[in-house]
């Protein structure tokens, strides 16, 4: 008696709708993704306020400086004088003004006019108000013109 | 003469490599996706020091936010001009319709040259300021989205060392 034989069924799984959704989650995570915000400390706790729009248009030229407090796991500061948080550092506010001196020449080394750089604060919300007065007198005297506050936006 | 009949080549693409870099780009997004509110800006002019003395010819008078602190840092008294505000949650909201009475019609040409001076005590948290300049800078629109520009100049007056509570 003969036996056809039958072709063997192809093993070989169709991925295309693995990658469709694969693909999908790649757009999706791309979008949320925030790449603006690098220079944000998590640290700092900013102040909360329903008027506090994303800038419709993206400065040119802009310092960030992250003013906080050193805190523990629980979130309780450890420290109740504030800080300046650079990259690897901890400086106290009066420490930074030859910072902000080297900034500016920096800057100036770049031939970017100082009024065209805005000092953009991220303080805590518990950072003494005055305490950030006296940090915008400090870029004041560094020769930096143009400043903004950033806080968290909220939905009323 | 016979030809041997070849098999076709296969012409299905290779995908693993594919699937390979799309995986480590799903996983890198997913690493390095940080969930976090987004952020605002708040424009401040700050007069340099001894600036004070050109306000006397000031054609439109700065209005004057007094913000006092307790011992505490917590916020103790707002004030517009002489008038108390109190210090409780709806204190931002009356600052809010004060302002709107001051200054009349949002937008307007005369609108845009009035100041807001905050006058802070030096121990109160930021956050009292930042709901300050909010409660100056104007209101969210009926859509919650649109912002009604009230003041658009802020500054503030020099830091004081002793709060004259």
């Amino acid at each position: 008696m003969k036996f056809k034989s039958h072709p063997m069924a192809s093993a070989e799984m169709d991925m295309t709708p693995m990658m469709d959704v694969t693909f999908q989650l790649i757009a999706f995570f791309m979008m949320v993704t925030n790449f603006e915000q690098t220079q944000a400390d998590e640290r700092v706790r900013l102040a909360a306020d329903a008027l506090a729009k994303p800038p419709e248009v993206k400065l040119a030229h802009e310092l960030v400086i992250n003013i906080g407090y050193r805190r523990g796991k629980d979130g309780n500061k450890l420290d109740e004088q504030p800080f300046v948080f650079v990259p690897g550092e901890e400086l106290r506010i009066p420490d930074f003004r030859n910072r902000l001196k080297q900034e500016a020449h920096l800057y100036q080394v770049k031939e970017v006019k100082l009024e065209d750089v805005t000092v953009v604060i991220r303080a805590d919300a518990d950072v003494p108000a005055g305490q950030v007065q006296e940090f915008i007198q400090m870029s004041q005297e560094a020769k930096f013109e143009k400043f903004a506050l950033k806080a968290k936006q909220t939905v009323d | 003469m016979k030809f041997k009949q070849q098999e076709p080549a296969n012409l299905q693409q290779q995908t693993t490599p594919m699937i390979d870099v799309t995986f480590q780009l799903l996983t890198f997004f997913m690493m390095t996706l940080k969930i976090s509110s987004p952020e605002g800006d708040f424009n401040i002019n700050m007069p340099p020091a001894g600036a004070g003395a050109a306000a006397v010819d000031q054609l439109f008078p700065d209005i004057k936010v007094r913000l006092i602190a307790n011992a505490n840092g917590g916020l103790a008294n707002l004030r517009l001009g002489e008038r108390s505000l109190g210090n409780d949650v709806n204190c931002f909201q009356r600052l809010n319709d004060e302002i709107l009475q001051l200054i009349g019609q949002p937008g307007a040409a005369r609108v845009k040259e009035l100041e807001v001076e905050i006058d802070a005590d030096y121990n109160l948290h930021f956050e009292n300021v930042v709901k300050t300049i909010g409660a100056c800078s104007g209101r969210l629109g009926k859509d919650g989205k649109t912002v009604i520009r009230y003041l658009e100049k802020i500054k503030f007056a020099q830091p004081r060392k002793n709060p004259d509570v």
